[in-house]
């Protein structure tokens, strides 16, 4: 396939070459390229049929140079070269926007150019000279001066020029003064208008208008060249903008007060295919960049609700969807072009001071960064030449942002109403989205690699005041680093540090003979563990976009049930092992929805109380004895003991409250299945929530408290380990051989005596601790370590939990704490039941990390086939 | 992109019984060799932790610069007893498909180029070693080498763990 389309290429290189040389009597080289291009015909794939028809529009018009028809032999030859450019260009390239532009307006100037050829033919002694001309507004004008009403033909012509100059119109005001003229013209053609003469009236004025407010600079710009090219086209554009004084970018300004879209039919929105050939990396480059852009974007829109004045915001998240859009059409994503485009259009509005960001705008806004997510998500998670999955919300998201004032959009109100009815027909073309448009604005700044473009210029907008502030607002730089190459860093940084303390401790310097070598091996150290600090703190990240995403989840689930919330963050700088980011989201969550929908009160019910009608969320991070804290605070009702134990006994969870304290009581919402809400909705109440929570919290090694007092509010205080990677484990000898047990898993451990032991048939053991049984559970055993202690009165009982259940493990002896890095014992040796992982010990060794549960697990399978095995000895024996 | 076909298109030759460039070692008296391209390094003797409930040719993981590899000894996979460590056993640490192996064997001899022409068809006995895990017969200069299929070793490794795990539990069972 790429063989044929670079063949083909070929061959229009050819044919067009051959045609720049053409001389209008040589009739053979017409003849020659005329059969080129119908080779090349056949040749093109099915997936371009648009440079099919422009390929057989050109043959059309050489047809017509051929038979002597064309109107005009240069501007006919310039039009079908400009079209054959336009093709190879668009077969060369993967199907982007630019390309199909180009073959859009190369089809348009060849099909006028037949037309013009055709119109010569029955009106053969009029000449065209007119045609030539109209090429400016100003030639329109004078040109429908001299015109009568009942020169259709003329009208027509006017017409089309009408239509090729709005096209290259850069300015959006004018260009609908423009297409509204050329519609008024229309009717009259079609003898549809009510008053000609009227009608022909109002069409002078609005050319006049048009052409008053039009800049002599702009002018050039409206010549209707065969397939222009915009590359060439829209640097003229730039300088213009950047001289400009006034503070907007002139395209951008021109943003035209909110008037009725054309005909609400639902419009049936095709997904983005994945091109074949995109870029991969270049792909996944724009995902992640749009990504961040994204989440920018969401935090300057939320505290735009609170100070709507605020301009840098306001650009933070106009810079975000502009970005976006240009790096979408770049790249070929129309249906997300389209959405930012519109996005931008609202949030250009609400720069101009047009509207208020708050409410239905606000919503909106969000809903648009939503919906881009949920595309870009798309973009990532879609093979190469797939289709790209739209949102099911996205026709309609389109059609609000296009017009949201007639969707019940403004700064107060909360819920979309129904569309409504539209009324004018005529102003659509000019408003609706018009990928030219997009082009002209981005493309010099795509072209010339710089997708920061907006930026230069918008930063323009504010007072030089402006500066101090957004210094502020900078992050500092940073480098992308592959999450694997920094593991491996951390590694080796372990290794030198294992490696530098084994040098510390040989005996030439132990013995304290080398004064000299010592002290450089003291100043060895010091850097390493400086080292070392340094590369564990390269893994950590703030937990700032975690809080801010539960900013945006309070004032959703706030809206959805009414109730009024004041959201706060304290200590959004805290460090976090990056991993545990993620998985600190989910459980946060679940408990922050909790806390705006169950712990809140409604605004009725708080005034009742004597509160305050705003409800208080706050939400703190900070370190706390090696641990990370996450603190959810609400003032809200606060738990009911009473509730939740009565809820408990009707669930059957427990039977009485009896002896229970009031944090054993608090602990049961963690039971799964456990809900007091009355209702479920679909904001929480299901029930699973807290049971999730608590074991997604657990399975970071972690834990939850809730202390709570009715009817003043709730904490729930989360502590999790500083990172994943690092595992506090004790060491434990048994025989020769080390484990490493995590300390979290290890309740207790003491020395057993005889009197505690008992032994259950011969062959299973318990441990009796203060009136508890628990089986023992030898690991020297389960694990065949040959040199171990036997007796367990001369080693020690590790108890261990197995769920609910608690039993004991036999060690030799406890070797001291340690923390240690968790490691995995590599691909070649698969999973080892009761075994997690390896670490390296601080003498270089490989310990081995024991899974307490599993062990527990492995031991009771043991003695139970232990158990089935006797039961059937006897019995056989019976029988003998 | 070319100079990554050409790497494969090698491997594969190598694989067909074609020559190239081989590590030969030493279990007890008989000479072996693997493909230097699945080489990575060669280690004098670490200290081995033993992981329980393996096979009994899992000799354990090793501490490799801060990363964890497993260990197989060659003798008892072979079939062959058990010896003393001594100043000659190395480890090769083997990397083959994402797989990253140490193997013990008790010499490691020199690196040297094998022919096709060098290179014989496996008798179907006489070796230790079941010929299903030989590429062929290194024959070079009156030496005779058998060239070991290394992937196939620690991929069988795979299947005699599984058989072994089977056979224990069934004794738990039985």
């Amino acid at each position: 396939m790429q063989q044929v389309k670079r063949e083909t290429i070929l061959a229009l290189n050819q044919t067009r070459n051959q045609l720049s040389s053409l001389d209008p009597e040589n009739k053979e080289i017409i003849i020659h390229a005329g059969a080129g291009l119908e080779t090349a015909l056949e040749e093109i794939p099915a997936e371009f049929e648009d440079v099919s028809q422009t390929l057989i529009l050109c043959l059309q018009a050489l047809q017509a140079i051929y038979q002597d028809q064309a109107a005009d032999f240069e501007t006919a030859l310039k039009a079908i070269l400009g079209a054959l450019i336009a093709s190879e260009q668009s077969l060369g390239a993967p199907p982007n926007p630019i390309s199909e532009l180009m073959l859009k307006q190369a089809r348009t100037t060849l099909q006028k150019e037949l037309d013009r050829g055709a119109a010569d033919e029955t009106l053969a002694d009029e000449p065209p000279a007119f045609e030539v001309r109209l090429e400016s507004l100003d030639d329109v004008s004078s040109f429908l001066i001299q015109l009568e009403l009942s020169d259709k033909k003329g009208l027509e012509s006017v017409c089309e020029a009408l239509k090729t100059i709005s096209v290259d119109e850069p300015d959006k005001e004018k260009r609908k003064l423009i297409v509204k003229a050329a519609r008024e013209l229309t009717k009259i053609v079609t003898g549809k208008a009510p008053d000609a003469d009227a009608a022909f009236g109002s069409v002078s004025e609005l050319i006049d208008q048009a052409n008053g407010q039009m800049p002599i600079a702009a002018a050039p710009a409206a010549v209707p060249e065969p397939a222009p090219e915009p590359k060439i086209a829209a640097p003229a554009e730039t300088p213009v903008k950047a001289v400009a004084p006034v503070p907007e970018v002139a395209p951008l300004k021109a943003v035209p007060p909110p008037k009725p879209v054309e005909a609400e039919v639902p419009e049936v929105y095709e997904p983005d295919i994945l091109p074949v050939d995109a870029d991969a990396s270049l792909v996944s480059e724009f995902v992640i960049e749009s990504y961040e852009l994204m989440e920018a974007a969401e935090s300057a829109l939320l505290a735009l609700e609170t100070e709507p004045e605020n301009v840098e915001n306001v650009n933070t998240v106009f810079r975000a969807f502009h970005t976006v859009k240009g790096s979408a059409a770049y790249l070929g994503f129309k249906r997300m072009t389209e959405l930012a485009h519109h996005a931008e259009s609202l949030l250009s509005r609400i720069r101009d001071r047009e509207i208020r960001c708050a409410g239905g705008y606000a919503t909106l806004a969000l809903r648009s960064l939503d919906t881009l997510k949920a595309m870009l998500n798309a973009v990532e998670g879609c093979a190469v030449g797939g289709a790209m999955h739209l949102p099911g919300s996205f026709a309609e998201l389109i059609g609000v942002l296009k017009n949201p004032e007639s969707h019940g959009v403004n700064d107060d109100n909360e819920i979309f109403t129904a569309p409504a009815p539209q009324a004018d027909q005529t102003e659509a073309a000019a408003d609706s989205f018009s990928m030219d448009e997009i082009l002209e604005e981005v493309l010099p700044a795509v072209i010339a690699g710089k997708s920061d473009f907006a930026r230069s210029s918008l930063l323009n907008t504010g007072d030089p005041n402006e500066d101090v502030n957004k210094k502020s607002h900078s992050h500092d730089s940073s480098v992308r680093v592959r999450t694997d190459r920094l593991d491996r860093l951390i590694d080796m940084v372990g290794e030198l540090v294992i490696a530098q303390s084994m040098l510390a401790q040989d005996a030439t310097v132990v013995q304290g003979l080398h004064h000299d070598l010592s002290r450089k091996i003291s100043h060895a150290g010091k850097i390493v563990r400086e080292l070392q600090d340094l590369s564990m703190g390269m893994r950590m990240i703030p937990l700032k976009n975690t809080f801010q995403k539960m900013a945006r989840l309070v004032r959703d689930v706030a809206k959805k049930c009414g109730k009024q919330v004041e959201f706060i963050t304290e200590g959004e700088e805290t460090e976090i092992d990056r991993n545990m980011v993620d998985l600190i989201a989910d459980p946060l969550i679940h408990m922050v929805r909790n806390a705006v929908d169950h712990g809140i009160e409604t605004p009725d019910k708080r005034q009742g109380a004597g509160k305050l009608v705003t409800g208080k969320v706050k939400l703190a991070a900070y370190h706390a004895g090696g641990d990370v804290v996450v603190e959810l605070t609400d003032d809200g009702a606060g738990l009911d003991p009473e509730k939740i134990v009565a809820k408990a006994i009707s669930k059957n969870l427990i039977e009485s409250d009896k002896g229970m304290s009031e944090n054993e009581i608090f602990r049961l919402i963690f039971a799964p299945g456990f809900s007091t809400a009355e209702s479920v909705t679909d904001v929480s109440g299901r029930g699973v929530g807290m049971d999730v929570v608590r074991r997604n919290i657990e399975a970071m090694r972690g834990r939850i408290e809730i202390s709570s007092e009715k009817g003043k509010g709730s904490i729930f205080t989360v502590r999790l380990p500083l990172t994943l990677a690092i595992t506090d484990g004790m060491l434990v000898r048994v025989g020769s051989e080390r484990y490493i047990v995590p300390t979290v898993n290890i309740q207790l451990s003491f020395q057993p005596n005889q009197k505690m032991l008992s032994s259950v048939t011969g062959r299973g053991e318990l441990v009796s601790l203060r009136g508890e049984l628990m089986p023992v559970f030898r690991l020297h055993q389960l694990f065949d370590v040959r040199d171990a202690l036997e007796d367990p009165t001369e080693g020690l009982l590790m108890i261990v939990a197995d769920g609910r259940r608690r039993c004991a493990l036999l060690v030799d002896e406890l070797l001291g704490q340690q923390q240690v890095v968790t490691k995995t014992l590599g691909q070649g040796i698969g999973k080892i039941p009761g075994v997690s992982g390896g670490a390296i010990l601080g003498d270089g060794c490989v310990g081995l990390i024991l899974d307490t549960a599993e062990i527990v697990a492995l031991a009771r399978q043991n003695t139970s086939a232990h158990e089935r095995a006797e039961r059937r000895d006897d019995s056989q024996k019976q029988a003998a | 992109m070319n100079i990554e076909t050409t790497a494969t298109a090698t491997k594969t030759d190598v694989k067909n019984h074609h020559g190239g460039k081989f590590l030969s070692f030493f279990l007890k008296q008989e000479e072996y060799g693997i493909e230097i391209l699945k080489v990575q390094e060669i280690i004098g003797i670490l200290p081995i932790t033993r992981v329980p409930r393996t096979p009994e040719f899992v000799k354990g993981v090793i501490n490799l610069r801060g990363k964890i590899i497993p260990v197989t000894d060659l003798r008892s996979k072979f079939g062959m007893e058990e010896r003393e460590e001594t100043t000659e056993t190395c480890i090769i640490v083997v990397q083959t498909n994402g797989l990253e192996i140490g193997v013990i064997v008790d010499k490691v001899s020199e690196v040297l180029d094998i022919t096709d022409k060098e290179i014989e068809d496996v008798p179907t006995f006489g070796t230790d070693v079941s010929t299903d895990y030989l590429l062929g017969i290194g024959n070079t200069n009156g030496r005779v080498r058998l060239l070991l299929d290394i992937e196939r070793i620690l991929t069988a490794q795979e299947v005699v763990q599984m058989q072994e795990i089977t056979a224990t539990s069934e004794a738990f069972a039985g």
